[in-house]
């Protein structure tokens, strides 16, 4: 989805009023309670909000001209990778072996062989279309976000196909766009 | 829980810009190593290793840190990974903590319009106010500390300003050696000096 994105493919910014503001707060506090207690440093409730629209109906938060979440029309809103790795534990995690790292960083989504392999790991507790964060065997920090197909237990039943969209991932367009003025 | 999490610090490699233990798979492995040996020793040993063997001098002898710098033995590569890296300078010096370096980058936004962005000011015991006042002052533009919540704080002075700021620099600041100070060109740091 960012894989050739660059600031041109903003096609409007705006800050958005209190009320909406207050909307994606509590909807980013709903899906990640960890963030609960550093939410008012990361969205300072004093600093301007601004929504970024992208094409694809892309939603891009942006506070200080830095973006820290993104999401497609109504859906869930994911944090970037910068932010996540700041706060590792506030997304459920799965672990691809390590033969599909340089396939997730080329962009491609994640077929189920390659978290069901002895390098892989899944959480059972993950459903369908959920925000994840796609950590890698033998790494530290996740590569990606992902945004799942089928459920973890699915993904182990089935373990044929894509099971996982690969959303953002380093060095696509939003990890190259620390900033967006 | 009601302790408020701290923010995880990544070790970003200062060549392709990804974590440093992903390099491997970033788009030039090849250039990122000699970054990547003196700042992340600890996540290629092989690396080390290699460098090691080729660097004949005496001084590496006297190093303390025997878990890094034993790069002979499979030991070495297993050693837990450490929070702090040891940064070693060319030589088998070991560093402090963090380098005092000042690291200027032209950011192109759009076709026309660029930023300057300075960092490391801070480790010359510089207030950034102070200092991004003084650039705005100079320069005759935009000049303002940005905190991003992922990166530390640092000076984004509108325009091209790259190479008129070492002067700058030295002059306001006499702490700040020319000799501290590089330059990102092409995702490659440069000496000032
Ligand atoms: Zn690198």
């Amino acid at each position: 989805m960012f894989k050739k994105f660059t600031s041109e493919d903003v096609s409007g910014q705006n800050q958005v009023k209190a009320s909406v503001q207050r909307k994606i707060r509590q909807s980013i506090a709903d899906e990640y309670p960890g963030l609960e207690l550093v939410l008012d440093d990361l969205l300072p409730k004093k600093s301007p909000l601004i929504v970024a629209k992208c094409q694809n109906h892309l939603n891009l938060v942006v506070v200080n001209n830095v973006p820290l979440f993104f999401n497609i029309r109504d859906g869930p809103y994911m944090p970037t990778l910068r932010l996540l790795h700041q706060y590792p534990n506030i997304m459920k995690k799965l672990q691809v072996d390590r033969g599909a790292i340089k396939f997730v960083l080329a962009g491609a989504n994640i077929m189920c062989p390659g978290l069901t392999s002895p390098g892989g790991v899944l959480d059972d507790e993950v459903g369908a279309e959920r925000p994840v964060a796609i950590m890698a065997e033998g790494k530290q920090h996740a590569l990606a976000i992902g945004f799942t197909k089928m459920s973890a237990k699915d993904i182990k039943a089935i373990n044929k196909g894509i099971g996982v969209d690969n959303m953002h991932y380093l060095n696509d367009g939003l990890w190259k766009m620390q900033r967006l003025d | 829980m009601a302790e408020k999490p701290q923010p995880v610090h990544v070790l970003y490699c200062g060549v392709c810009g990804l974590p440093a233990e992903y390099c491997e798979f970033g788009p030039d492995f090849e250039k990122c190593k000699p970054w990547l040996i003196h700042n992340a020793p600890q996540l290629y040993p092989d690396l080390v290793q290699v460098s090691n063997s080729k660097e004949v001098d005496g001084v590496s002898d006297q190093l303390q840190s025997s878990s890094i710098t034993d790069g002979t033995g499979p030991s070495g590569s297993s050693s837990v990974p450490k929070q702090e890296p040891v940064k070693r300078l060319p030589g088998g010096k070991i560093k402090k903590k963090e380098r005092q370096e000042v690291i200027i980058e032209k950011v192109t936004r759009n076709k026309r319009k660029s930023i300057t962005t300075i960092k490391g000011l801070e480790l010359f015991g510089i207030k950034l106010s102070d200092a991004s006042k003084k650039l705005g002052k100079k320069f005759a533009t935009g000049a303002s500390v940005v905190k991003g919540p992922t990166e530390k704080d640092q000076i984004d002075v509108q325009g091209d300003i790259a190479y008129d700021i070492v002067e700058f620099i030295t002059d306001t600041w006499p702490d700040v050696p020319e000799t501290a100070i590089y330059f990102i060109e092409d995702g490659k740091k440069v000496p000032a000096a």
